[in-house]
C-alpha cells in the first residue's frame, strides 16, 4: 500500500512547490500516474484477501473502492481548473492540499485492517471536506451545510468509538480479519442491541439512510465540484463498506435489529425519489437521488444474502461514477449560467450536443440501463429483497420506475425541447469538460464486460 | 386633415430615419392645429449612450470566455501552450496509460479469485465421485468422525 501512500502524500509538496503555470498539469499527470500503482491489486489470485503489513490488506470489497478513489482525485482537479483559476496561487495550492489529504485519508480507510484505524481516518475524511464545503462553496448556505455535514457524522460516530473500545477491552482485538471468528454469547441482553445501534448508527448516518439525510442535500449542493464528487463517489460508500465489514461480526443480533433500517430504508427509497420529480435545483436533484440509491445498498446489506452482497458492491461503485459524472455534468451548465436552476438552461441538446451526449449516457447509466453494473447492482438487490419478503417488489418496483421518471427527467428539462433566449451566450464544451466525462464513462462502460471486479467477496 | 397630414409627415420622417439611422430633418416644425412637435434629437450625430441595464443573460463581465483570446481553447489554461499540454499529459496519462494499460491488464488477470480452478475442480471430483460410486455431494463440511467436541460441563 505504501506505493500508493506515499506519492500521494508527495503530491502535497508537489502541489506547493510546483512553478504556478505547471500546478495543474503537475498534479493531474501525477495524480493520474498513482492511479495506476493500485491496479496490481486488483490481481486476486485467491478468494481471501491480500494481507500486506500488520496495518493494510486488501480484498474483493475495498480493492474496487481503492480504484475508485485513486481514479477520482484526477478527475477531481481536472473539474476543479476553471472555477478556481481566478483564486490566488496559495488557495489553488490549498484546495489541491486538500484534495490530496482526503485522498490518502480515504486510501488508507479502505485498506485499514484495524478497526481503530478505519475509525480514525474515517472521522479524518471529515476535516479536509469540511474545509472544502465552507471556504470554497458557491453560497452563503455552505456554512449550514458544513455544520449538518459536520455534526451529523460526528453524532452518529461517537457511540461507534465507544463501541469499537469496548469490543476491544472484552475481545482483544479489532483485527478486521480476527472479529469475524469472534465467539458471540449466545444470550442477547438490551446491551447487544444498544451495541449493535451503536456501531451500526456512523454507518447510517454516512450513507445516509432515510431519516438521517439532510446533511446530504445541503452539502452535496453547497460544496463545490470536487467536494460534490468526492461527496457523491466515495464518502457515502465509506459507509456501506464499514457496514459490510461490520456486520460480519454482529451476526445473531443483526436478525432482528435490522428491521427499522429496513422499512426506512424502503420507505426512504421511494420517498426520496419522489422528491427528485419535484426538484428545481439541478444538484439537489442528483443529491436526492444518491440518498435513493444507498437505500438500495442499505436493503441490500441489512438482508445479508450473498446476492444481496454482492449487488450492494456494484451498486456502490456504479452509483460512485455514476454520481460523480452527473455533478459534473451540472457543474458544466453551472459554470455557463451561474445558477443551479434546472430550467433556466434548457435545450440545451440543440446548442451543445456532444454534452448531450454525455448526459444521455449519464441518465441512462444513473436510471439503470441493461447492461450497465448499475442494473446489475439493482437487479441483484431487488431479487435478495424479493427472496427476504415477496411484498417488497411492490416498492422496489415502484422505486425503479420512479428512478427512471426523474433521470429522464431531467435529461428531457436540462436537454430537449425549446432552448431559452437567453442563453445565446454560452461557450461551447471544452475539451476538459468532454475528457471529464469520457474519463467517468468509460470505466462503467468498461466494467459492463467485466462485473466480476466488482461483485466483491462473495463471488 | 391636419392630423392626417402631421401622420404623414411624421411618416415621411420616420421612414427616413428608419433607412438612415437618424432624423433627416435639420428643423423644427411645429404644428400649428395640435400640439405636435418633430425635432431633431438632441444627439444627431452622436452614438446612442451604452444601455445602463444589465440584462441578467448578458455574460457577466467577471466571466472570461477562454475562447476570446485562444480560439482553441481546450478549457485548461489561459496560456495556449499550457492549455494544449495539459491537454496531452491528461490524454497521455489518463486515456493511454491508466485505460488502456490498466484495461489490458484486468482483461489478461489470471484466474481472478480463482473461478476457473473451482469450475475445474468441480468437475474433476464430480468424475471421481461418480466413477467411485460416492455421493456427489455430502451434508457435512468436514469429516464428523474428527471432530471432537468438549464434553458435556
Amino acid at each position: 500500500m505504501l506505493k500508493t501512500i506515499l506519492p500521494t502524500i508527495m503530491l502535497i509538496p508537489l502541489a506547493w512547490l510546483s512553478k504556478n503555470n505547471m500546478l495543474w498539469i503537475n498534479s493531474t499527470m501525477y495524480s493520474l500516474a498513482i492511479s495506476i500503482t493500485c491496479l496490481p491489486l486488483m490481481n486476486l489470485s485467491c478468494d481471501n484477501s491480500l494481507n500486506m503489513s500488520l496495518l493494510f490488506f486488501s480484498d474483493s470489497l475495498s480493492t474496487p473502492l481503492l480504484l475508485l478513489t485513486v481514479w477520482l482525485l484526477p478527475l477531481m482537479i481536472m473539474a476543479s481548473q476553471h472555477h478556481l483559476s481566478k483564486e490566488p496561487d496559495s488557495q489553488k495550492k490549498l484546495y489541491i492540499t486538500m484534495m490530496v489529504l482526503l485522498q490518502t485519508f480515504l486510501i488508507m480507510t479502505f485498506s485499514a485492517t484495524e478497526l481503530i484505524m478505519f475509525y480514525i481516518l474515517f472521522e479524518a475524511t471529515l476535516v479536509p471536506t469540511l474545509i472544502m464545503i465552507t471556504r470554497w462553496g458557491g453560497q452563503t448556505e455552505r456554512l449550514n451545510a458544513g455544520i449538518y455535514f459536520l455534526f451529523y457524522t460526528l453524532a452518529g460516530s461517537l457511540p461507534l468509538l465507544v463501541a469499537l473500545v469496548y469490543t476491544q477491552a472484552s475481545v482483544g482485538s479489532l483485527n478486521l480479519l480476527l472479529i469475524q471468528y469472534w465467539n458471540h454469547p449466545s444470550i442477547q441482553v438490551w446491551g447487544s442491541s444498544a451495541l449493535w445501534l451503536a456501531y451500526m448508527m456512523a454507518f447510517m448516518v454516512k450513507m445516509p439512510l432515510y431519516g438521517l439525510h439532510l446533511w446530504l442535500p445541503k452539502a452535496h449542493v453547497e460544496a463545490p465540484i470536487a467536494g460534490s464528487m468526492v461527496l457523491a463517489a466515495i464518502l457515502l460508500k465509506l459507509g456501506g463498506y464499514g457496514m459490510l465489514r461490520i456486520t460480519v461480526m454482529l451476526n445473531p443480533i443483526t436478525n432482528f435489529m435490522t428491521y427499522p433500517f429496513l422499512m426506512l430504508s424502503l420507505w426512504g427509497m421511494i420517498m426520496t425519489s419522489s422528491i427528485c420529480l419535484r426538484q428545481t435545483d439541478l444538484k439537489s436533484l442528483i443529491a436526492y437521488s444518491s440518498v435513493s440509491h444507498m437505500a438500495l445498498v442499505i436493503m441490500a446489506i441489512m438482508i445479508q444474502s450473498p446476492w444481496s452482497f454482492m449487488g450492494a458492491t456494484a451498486l456502490m461503485i456504479a452509483h460512485g461514477l455514476t454520481s460523480s459524472m452527473l455533478f459534473c455534468l451540472a457543474n458544466s451548465n453551472y459554470e455557463r449560467t451561474h445558477s443551479r436552476t434546472m430550467i433556466l438552461a434548457r435545450g440545451l441538446q440543440m446548442i451543445l450536443p456532444l454534452m448531450a451526449a454525455w448526459w444521455l449516457l449519464a441518465s441512462l447509466m444513473n436510471l439503470a440501463l441493461p447492461p450497465s453494473i448499475n442494473l446489475i447492482g439493482e437487479l441483484f438487490v431487488t431479487t435478495a429483497m424479493f427472496s427476504w419478503s415477496n411484498l417488497s417488489i411492490i416498492l422496489l418496483g415502484i422505486n425503479i420506475i420512479i428512478t427512471a421518471l426523474y433521470s429522464l427527467y431531467m435529461l428531457i428539462t436540462t436537454q430537449r425541447g425549446k432552448y431559452t433566449y437567453h442563453i445565446h451566450n454560452i461557450k461551447p464544451s471544452f475539451t476538459r469538460e468532454n475528457t471529464l466525462m469520457m474519463l467517468h464513462l468509460t470505466p462503467l462502460l468498461l466494467l459492463m464486460v467485466k462485473p466480476q471486479i466488482i461483485l466483491g467477496t462473495l463471488y | 386633415m391636419a392630423p392626417g397630414l402631421l401622420g404623414l409627415c411624421a411618416r415621411r420622417l420616420l421612414a427616413a430615419a428608419a433607412t438612415r439611422g437618424r432624423l433627416a430633418a435639420p428643423v423644427r416644425w411645429e404644428s400649428s392645429s395640435a400640439r405636435a412637435v418633430i425635432a431633431p434629437p438632441a444627439a444627431a450625430g452622436k452614438r446612442e449612450p451604452e444601455p445602463t441595464v444589465r440584462w441578467q443573460e448578458d455574460p457577466e463581465p467577471e466571466d472570461e470566455n477562454l475562447y476570446e483570446k485562444n480560439p482553441d481553447s481546450h478549457g485548461y489554461d489561459k496560456n495556449p501552450v499550457l492549455d494544449v499540454w495539459n491537454m496531452r499529459v491528461v490524454f497521455f496519462f489518463g486515456v493511454s496509460i491508466v485505460l488502456v494499460f490498466g484495461t489490458t491488464f484486468m482483461a489478461y488477470m489470471p484466474d481472478y479469485r480463482m473461478h476457473e480452478w473451482a469450475r475445474r475442480e468441480a468437475e474433476r471430483l464430480i468424475k471421481y465421485r461418480e466413477a467411485n460410486g460416492l455421493p456427489i455431494m455430502e451434508s457435512n463440511c468436514f469429516d464428523p468422525s474428527k471432530i471432537r467436541l468438549p464434553d458435556e460441563d
